[in-house]
């Protein structure tokens, strides 16, 4: 209700509304919005249904706005889709404001049985690279469910740092955190997953493992291969280098019951356990990788089948050999080619593609006495490239039921809690629109880029409204002109 | 051999401590004692009737030396300087005096001199005995620019702020006479409150000039005194305007802090908003499809062959100018579409009747125009396409700025005007931000790759250039265009970036990119703490630990 009344956001057309003051002047009054759940089946409240396994989860309603005066009608078979229909594209972005008169030029508005094509809409962060306080995790999942992202992927630890302070190993995070202010503790991670479960998100939380651990070295030197070793390029995709010491069996002990130590500290059914971009060069560099190997007499992929038996990514799918159960779901992030191979062997899959998604592309290179340097996925990837992504190329029918849904990333190399907005919003909300509308409108026209940009500058000055620093896509002078800056306007 | 004794002189930068002052000073001697602020630390103003400007850059520094409180990029953060901070000396007092007797003139007016007779040199000595530092300049603009290193000279711990370096000796003055950044405020509106944090920022890295491309197609915020309606309609709403008070106040705030503000109206081209008020000047009007008649919408240029359009944009520059004490002004003049002029019905009549060129009434509104300037004592300022494209009759004391390429640096020179660097393929904020322009999937922003603080850093500002020409070098600037900016973007795209231009025109080219990054690092940082939002160049792991996220570390 409190958006309705103070978002005061004027309609995104030349003079901002003045056009409507007479139409308005004589409209009808919605006394009130009815919100109803339907059927007899016992309800949960939004937090629980929220973070149900996505098969369970259940956001669709139905809204009804008459134009006549008579009450609005919202009914859900959920409590999550009654969220669903008072937030977004939907209830509480009808309306607009023209001199302290909130109005709704489109009425009556009938949305019968809006659901969404896909249950996993997500948006990576990255809080090792550089530390986020939870107050902008916090605005970030407000912007996040205003848009129906329904999953915070929460790549809390990396290489960089280990700001996960998890009750069984303090010392991972008291020597490998940026500064003892910069941790999440126990109560952070709770006060985070409960502020996004009541606002329909669930939280996959992300230990990457074994490359990406460097950080734990701080603590744990026995157990990283290749820390800290140069050049850096020759060990790991970005410095520092460090993976953990999967043939040993101390620990991949230690490991298990990392993983599950922070398992315990959430409430999600999925987990994230990361597998991406193992450095071999690192193991092969590092003597006491070698020696149990050779004692074991196990390959290197031997090794990581048995360090890795439930844990699951899509590289770790595609290149090398391990054994993985049925039930484990697979990113696609490297390329978007990617994604028919992980179908091909029957692995559910959510879209993350580098060359569509990643928000953190197109910034420069970030490594020092590179003057030359570019991001490694140039080009930027707009909002538009985003949208046009199709979740279902090149897959079969039988296929179609593995993809998940999709998720736009931010990699924080070159991010902090200072642009941590406006690089963003409201670019994110692209995808969120693909994996919640999928390729029709509601209104059964294929889903169109040109169209969608007056619906994302009113979302994006929306946000603003709301407090979010999202970046205009346009001059102002376009968005009050929806189609007159295309391309061949 | 030169060979050799480069690789020895790199080998020796690399080793010495990364001290952080950016820009780098011309002359700078450190030493390795630790040295702190005593407690009751005061500058004292050695200046027989100080201007209130300078003891308000006093005072602002002071508060900084209070406030800042940040802590050394190293791991630890300061925690191994315990020891050495405890024992160190105590500074008392840094004292601030002219070497010339000459009348003392305030920071603003010094700021606002010619860009020949600014003076910006100073020298800082801070002992490291704990006997009082002194700072000295024959300009109060020399001070105010010592007094900026002398707040970033400083690191706090445990409440104790102080430096490892002493002592510390500086002389210091630029290399080039000119550093600015360009904002542009007509694609998106900027409230002053955020152009003033911008300035703030500009100054603690000593650029010196604000080049304000106000006005454009896409709207026209400036409120002109005889011209109300432009603004009335241009604007995008009756509050996103510049009064005339907004630009007082933001030209003072400007040159308290040593920092000119060169405004520019765009013309003939880019003045589409000014159709909204007077259509009758305006060729080629929202016209569409808006890629024939303009590089973006909306199209509409002046109507320059219209003597009416001649003296109504001629009175309109004047009254701008007037405006702003500066004595510089830029009349724009930059991508120009002859098509708008082609399908110009109102045009092609006066070409006929007249019997001008295109080229000849170009230069015939050009010369009024910059007439009006002249006659207020104003320098003009054009962009490079008005000596390099069209035939116009420039006076010679015009400066040209550089913007389509780098590599149009040379045919400027060759023509022989003063001019700025300001080219798109090293110094353009916006690039690599994705296209804009609707309905274009694939579009990708015209100047790609975007442009790193490494890549400006590398520029080199009189490349390919003979001695003479080189003369002819102003300086440069970074620019930012706001198709995809406002304020809520406007500091993590400009900075720590924009400091790289900074640098690079304060200290001049060919310094090591490797160590500029922890000061780069260091600068930001302490902006960071000054309320800026700049962005992390790196992971927080590579800026406490200088060169281990080098290419090839």
């Amino acid at each position: 209700m409190s958006h309705i009344k103070n978002d005061k956001l004027q309609r995104l057309v030349v003079g901002r509304g003045a056009n409507d003051s007479a139409a308005i002047s004589r409209a009808p009054s919605l006394p009130s919005l009815c919100v109803s759940l339907l059927g007899g089946s016992a309800y949960h409240p939004i937090a629980v249904e929220a973070i149900k396994p996505l098969a369970q989860r259940s956001e669709g309603y139905s809204l009804t706005v008459p134009s006549d005066g008579s009450p609005a009608q919202l009914t859900s078979e959920t409590t999550l889709g009654l969220l669903r229909g008072l937030t977004t594209f939907r209830f509480d972005q009808l309306w607009y404001d023209l001199q302290g008169l909130t109005y709704s030029y489109q009425a009556p508005v009938k949305i019968v049985d809006d659901a969404p094509a896909f249950p996993y809409r997500g948006f990576i962060l990255d809080t090792s690279r550089n530390f986020f306080p939870i107050n902008d995790i916090k605005r970030t999942l407000d912007a996040m469910s205003s848009v129906k992202i329904n999953m915070f992927h929460w790549h809390i630890v990396d290489q960089h740092s280990f700001p996960l302070d998890v009750p069984e190993f303090p010392e991972l995070a008291v020597n490998g955190a940026y500064s003892s202010s910069e941790i999440y503790t126990p109560a952070d991670v709770q006060d985070i997953i409960s502020y996004a479960a009541v606002r329909g998100i669930d939280v996959l939380m992300d230990i990457d493992t074994p490359g990406h651990t460097a950080a734990i070295a701080y603590s744990h030197p026995e157990h990283i291969a290749c820390p800290f070793s140069t050049p850096s390029a020759t060990f790991a995709s970005e410095p520092p280098a460090g993976q953990l010491r999967i043939a040993s069996q101390a620990t991949t002990n230690f490991a298990a019951n990392l993983i599950s130590s922070v398992a315990t500290m959430v409430s999600s059914t999925m987990f994230s356990t990361g597998g991406d971009e193992l450095n071999t060069n690192c193991y092969t560099q590092d003597n006491q990788t070698q020696a149990e190997l050779r004692s074991s007499g196990k390959t290197l992929d031997q090794a990581l089948d048995v360090f890795l038996q439930a844990e699951h990514a899509a590289d770790m799918i595609l290149n090398h050999n391990i054994t993985l159960g049925n039930d484990t779901i697979a990113i696609v992030w490297k390329t978007s080619a990617d994604a028919p191979s992980i179908a091909a062997r029957n692995f559910r899959f959510i879209h993350q593609p580098s060359d569509y998604f990643y928000l953190d592309c197109g910034a420069g290179g970030w490594e020092g006495n590179d003057p030359s340097g570019n991001s490694w996925c140039d080009p930027f990837k707009t909002w538009q490239r985003a949208y046009i992504f199709n979740p279902l190329e090149n897959l079969t029918s039988s296929q179609v039921a593995l993809c998940l849904g999709g998720q736009q990333p931010l990699w924080t190399e070159q991010s902090g809690p200072e642009n941590l907005d406006p690089i963003t919003w409201p670019r994110a909300a692209s995808s969120a629109e693909v994996f919640w509308t999928g390729a029709t409108l509601p209104n059964g026209m294929p889903r169109n880029d040109t169209s969608a940009l007056a619906r994302l500058h009113d979302i994006r000055y929306r946000m603003v409204q709301r407090g979010h620093q999202a970046i205009r896509l346009q001059p102002h002078w376009c968005a009050l002109r929806p189609g007159l800056c295309d391309l061949g306007s | 051999m030169a060979h050799i004794l480069a690789l020895i002189l790199t080998a020796l930068v690399v080793c010495s401590p990364a001290f952080a002052l950016w820009p780098l000073p011309k002359d700078l001697q450190t030493g390795s004692k630790a040295l702190r602020l005593a407690d009751d630390f005061d500058i004292q103003l050695s200046v027989q009737r100080a201007p209130a400007d300078l003891q308000a850059a006093v005072a602002r520094t002071k508060g900084y030396l209070k406030t800042d409180k940040l802590q050394r990029l190293v791991v630890g953060r300061g925690e191994n300087d315990r020891t050495a901070i405890k024992s160190a000396k105590e500074l008392s007092s840094l004292t601030v005096s002219l070497t010339s007797n000459e009348t003392v003139r305030s920071i603003s007016e010094e700021a606002m001199d010619a860009l020949e007779d600014r003076v910006e040199t100073y020298s800082l000595t801070v002992p490291g005995d704990g006997s009082d530092a002194t700072l000295k300049a024959n300009s109060t603009l020399g001070l105010f620019r010592g007094l900026t290193t002398f707040g970033q000279l400083w690191y706090e711990f445990d409440d104790i702020t102080y430096t490892l370096e002493a002592p510390i000796q500086i002389k210091d003055a630029p290399a080039y006479p000119y550093r600015g950044f360009m904002l542009d405020t007509a694609r998106n509106y900027f409230p002053i409150s955020d152009i003033m944090r911008t300035l703030d920022a500009m100054s603690w890295v000593k650029i010196n000039t604000f080049h304000w491309h106000i006005v454009d197609s896409q709207s026209f915020p400036l409120e002109v005194s005889g011209f109300t309606e432009i603004s009335g309609k241009g604007a995008y709403s009756a509050t996103d305007v510049y009064t005339s008070k907004d630009v007082e106040e933001i030209v003072s705030y400007a040159a308290a802090r040593g920092i000119d503000v060169m405004v520019e109206v765009d013309t003939p081209g880019h003045t589409d908003a000014i159709g909204q008020s007077h259509p009758e000047h305006i060729a080629c009007n929202q016209g569409t499809p808006w890629a024939t008649f303009a590089n973006e919408p909306p199209a509409g240029q002046l109507r320059f062959t219209n003597t009416a359009t001649v003296n109504f944009t001629t009175d309109l520059i004047a009254a701008v100018a007037k405006m702003f004490p500066s004595k510089y002004f830029s009349t724009g003049g930059d991508e120009l579409n002859e098509a708008c002029y082609a399908a110009d019905t109102q045009t092609q009549q006066e070409l006929n009747a007249t019997g001008k060129t295109l080229e000849q009434a170009l230069s015939t509104f050009t010369v009024s125009t910059h007439q009006a300037l002249l006659k207020l004592q104003k320098t003009p300022v054009v962009w490079e396409e008005m000596v390099l494209a069209h035939n116009v009759t420039l006076s010679n004391t015009t400066i040209v700025m550089v913007w389509i390429s780098s590599d149009d640096v040379v045919a400027v020179a060759k023509k022989g005007y003063r001019f700025i660097h300001a080219a798109s393929d090293y110094f353009y904020l916006d690039c690599g931000a994705g296209g804009w322009v609707g309905a274009n999937p694939s579009g990708n922003s015209w100047c790609d790759p975007f442009k790193t603080w490494q890549f400006s850093y590398s520029f080199d500002p009189t490349g390919n250039l003979t001695t003479e020409e080189s003369k002819l070098v102003m300086g440069g600037e970074h620019l930012l265009w706001t198709e995809q900016s406002n304020q809520h973007n406007l500091d993590p795209i400009v900075w720590p970036r924009a400091a790289s231009g900074a640098e690079l025109f304060w200290t001049g080219p060919g310094k090591n990119i490797s160590t500029a990054l922890p000061r780069l690092h260091d600068v930001a940082f302490r902006m960071e703490q000054r309320g800026i939002g700049t962005i992390p160049l790196q992971p927080l792991w590579c800026a406490l630990r200088p060169g281990t996220c080098d290419l090839t570390a």
